[in-house]
């Protein structure tokens, strides 16, 4: 399957994450490389395989949504980089 | 007396009948990293001053007489993907470079329950992506039986620090082969469990619906023992066991395997595999049939192709399991940003990996609109598939009996340039964690230049106790589990 810099910068967007130029051009190789690879599932028939992936004797598990105090709430915020009394500091969003 | 070559239970039997204290054994052990782990490189963190105040608190037990638990004053490494409370969870990136858990994963919890005591975090390649523990943000492992060659990954670390005597059991993590690949390269016991019997909760995710946590030893009897003490439901993992599973591994494990009926599948006997672990797995083979077991050629017809539903899939997961890495509430956090989208963007471009970036753009590209169904979907089916593949096998079948990995422990940069051919490692391993099923690497074997192979026995859904009497039959006749390179 072919790959442009494009698609290759389009999906770094949605991942969030920024690319050079040069790294992007290296990923078009790679991606071409591992997809063709992938092409490998396409000598089975799949079309019968219904997609549900589990087994009809199993079920979603279900839990109540019971509250807990956390013990020490200074330890849930110990890795926080900047904080202002008990916010989490980030740029502005709203202008 | 060498308390660094004893094995998990005569550590726990010796202080128990107080030929030594825990403490003595902690200070040993730390003696031993002292002095090999500078060429090893296999901790990231080292716990000295808490794994001392755990041990006396063993010791203090057992002087008032009271029952000490089923590890008691065993130090364990521990995979630096399961967080520890109070100490350093890097996951081996720099995006977590400085992350310091609240909370204590659930096999923490259930380890420090069972007196276990944790003596440090061991490296590994960045979230557990890779097969070489060269993807590590922080340094490279090197392999104790050739310091020139990877421990294999990406629980390297782990399998490094129990191969050279630093620790006689440690955590791993295995998502596609990352306890049993590096397991069979440094010549250890490595098992991964089946999916749900050892709860996830505290392990920070790479692909969900394949992930499990499972111990590496230099026994197969440690190995249960480690399961035995971490396995069981957890409300806090939903996916985790809920019927009734199997408590006591060891008290059945010399059973044997006579009558026991094993398949032996053609296809991983075919073209890439190395003439020297052919060699030496046809050897256990034939020690297996003269032990009284019945082995079979079967047929796997779908197993190259696990590795592109592999790579999908896992990637999917992860691309979606690590959007949760901003430089918001924890980890690194890039200096200069002008807005949001920035200090997002730049914290995770910065924090983040070559081969962990690759793997989140891939996973996006499966899941993005106008591929979801050519890729993911398709990957899914051919899971369906592959699982029923197993299904089918086991209802003729005890185990399954195969090589761990294709290939010898390899040169440190020898693959690292190219993505394809370090996933080709894991041919042999995928398979069984898109099945959802427990597998184990053991020793089998030396090779001409010195260096370990790893068999791999694979189980049917919670078949662990079919999986350890097998392992635990071939390991006494193989007499193997004494020869260490650096004991």
């Amino acid at each position: 399957m072919k790959i442009s810099v494009e698609d290759v910068n389009y999906i770094a967007k949605l991942a969030k994450l920024s690319i050079t130029s040069e790294q992007a051009q290296k990923m078009v190789k790679e991606f071409e490389s591992i997809l063709s690879h992938f092409e490998s599932i396409d000598k089975f028939d799949l079309s019968d395989v219904p997609l549900d992936l589990y087994s009809e004797d199993m079920k979603t598990v279900l839990r109540k949504d019971e509250t807990s105090v956390f013990p020490d709430k200074k330890k849930l915020f110990q890795n926080v980089k900047s904080m202002n009394d008990t916010y989490i500091k980030v740029p502005k969003i709203i202008e | 007396m060498n308390i660094e070559k004893m094995t998990a239970r005569s550590i726990r039997r010796g202080i128990m009948e107080k030929q030594f204290t825990a403490k003595e054994v902690i200070t040993s052990f730390f003696e031993k990293i002292h002095e090999k782990d500078p060429a090893i490189n296999g901790f990231l963190t080292l716990c000295r001053e808490e794994a001392l105040v755990q041990a006396e608190h063993i010791d203090e037990k057992v002087k008032n007489g009271e029952q000490i638990g089923s590890l008691g004053g065993v130090p364990i490494a521990i995979k630096d993907n399961m967080c520890t409370d109070g100490i350093k969870t890097t996951c081996a990136s720099k995006i977590l470079y400085d992350f310091i858990p609240p909370y204590d994963a659930t096999v923490i919890k259930k380890l420090k329950d069972a007196d276990a005591v944790i003596i440090g975090k061991t490296n590994m390649d960045e979230f557990a992506m890779g097969s070489s523990t060269e993807n590590s943000a922080f340094k490279k492992t090197k392999n104790p039986w050739d310091l020139e060659r990877v421990p294999g990954g990406s629980s390297g670390g782990s399998a490094a620090v129990v191969s050279a005597g630093m620790a006689p059991v440690a955590l791993g993590s295995d998502t596609g082969g990352s306890i049993r690949q590096p397991a069979a390269f440094c010549g250890v016991v490595g098992l991964k469990p089946t999916y749900g019997l050892v709860s996830r909760f505290g392990l920070i995710a790479f692909g969900s619906s394949l992930d499990q946590i499972g111990p590496l030893s230099r026994n197969v009897k440690d190995s249960a023992l480690v399961l035995e003490a971490i396995q069981g439901e957890d409300k806090l993992d939903s996916t985790s066991v809920k019927h009734s599973i199997t408590k006591d591994y060891i008290s059945s494990i010399e059973k044997g395997v006579k009558g026991m009926r094993i398949g032996v599948p053609v296809e991983f006997f075919q073209s890439g595999l190395d003439d020297e672990i052919a060699a030496s797995i046809k050897e256990s083979i034939e020690k297996l049939k003269a032990l009284g077991a019945v082995l079979e050629d079967i047929s796997l017809p779908i197993t190259t192709e696990g590795l592109s539903a592999y790579y999908i899939i896992s990637s999917a997961e992860a691309s979606s399991n690590l959007a949760r890495f901003d430089g918001i509430r924890y980890g690194y956090r890039t200096e200069q940003f002008e807005n949001l989208d920035e200090l997002m963007e730049k914290s995770r471009s910065e924090g983040f990996g070559e081969e962990v970036k690759r793997r989140i753009m891939l996973g996006t590209f499966a899941l993005s609109s106008g591929y979801y169904d050519a890729y993911y979907n398709r990957a899914q089916k051919l899971r369906k598939k592959i699982k029923e593949q197993f299904t089918k096998v086991f209802e003729s079948y005890d185990l399954i009996l195969s090589p761990t990995s294709p290939v010898l422990p390899f040169k440190i940069g020898e693959k690292s340039s190219n993505p394809i051919e370090m996933y080709l490692a894991d041919i042999y391993t995928i398979n069984i964690n898109l099945a959802g099923i427990p597998a184990l690497s053991m020793p089998c074997g030396i090779s001409q230049a010195g260096l370990p192979i790893g068999l791999q026995i694979i189980g049917p859904h919670y078949g662990e106790d079919k999986i350890f009497k097998a392992a635990y039959a071939l390991e006494q006749e193989l007499k193997l589990a004494a020869f260490h390179p650096m004991l």
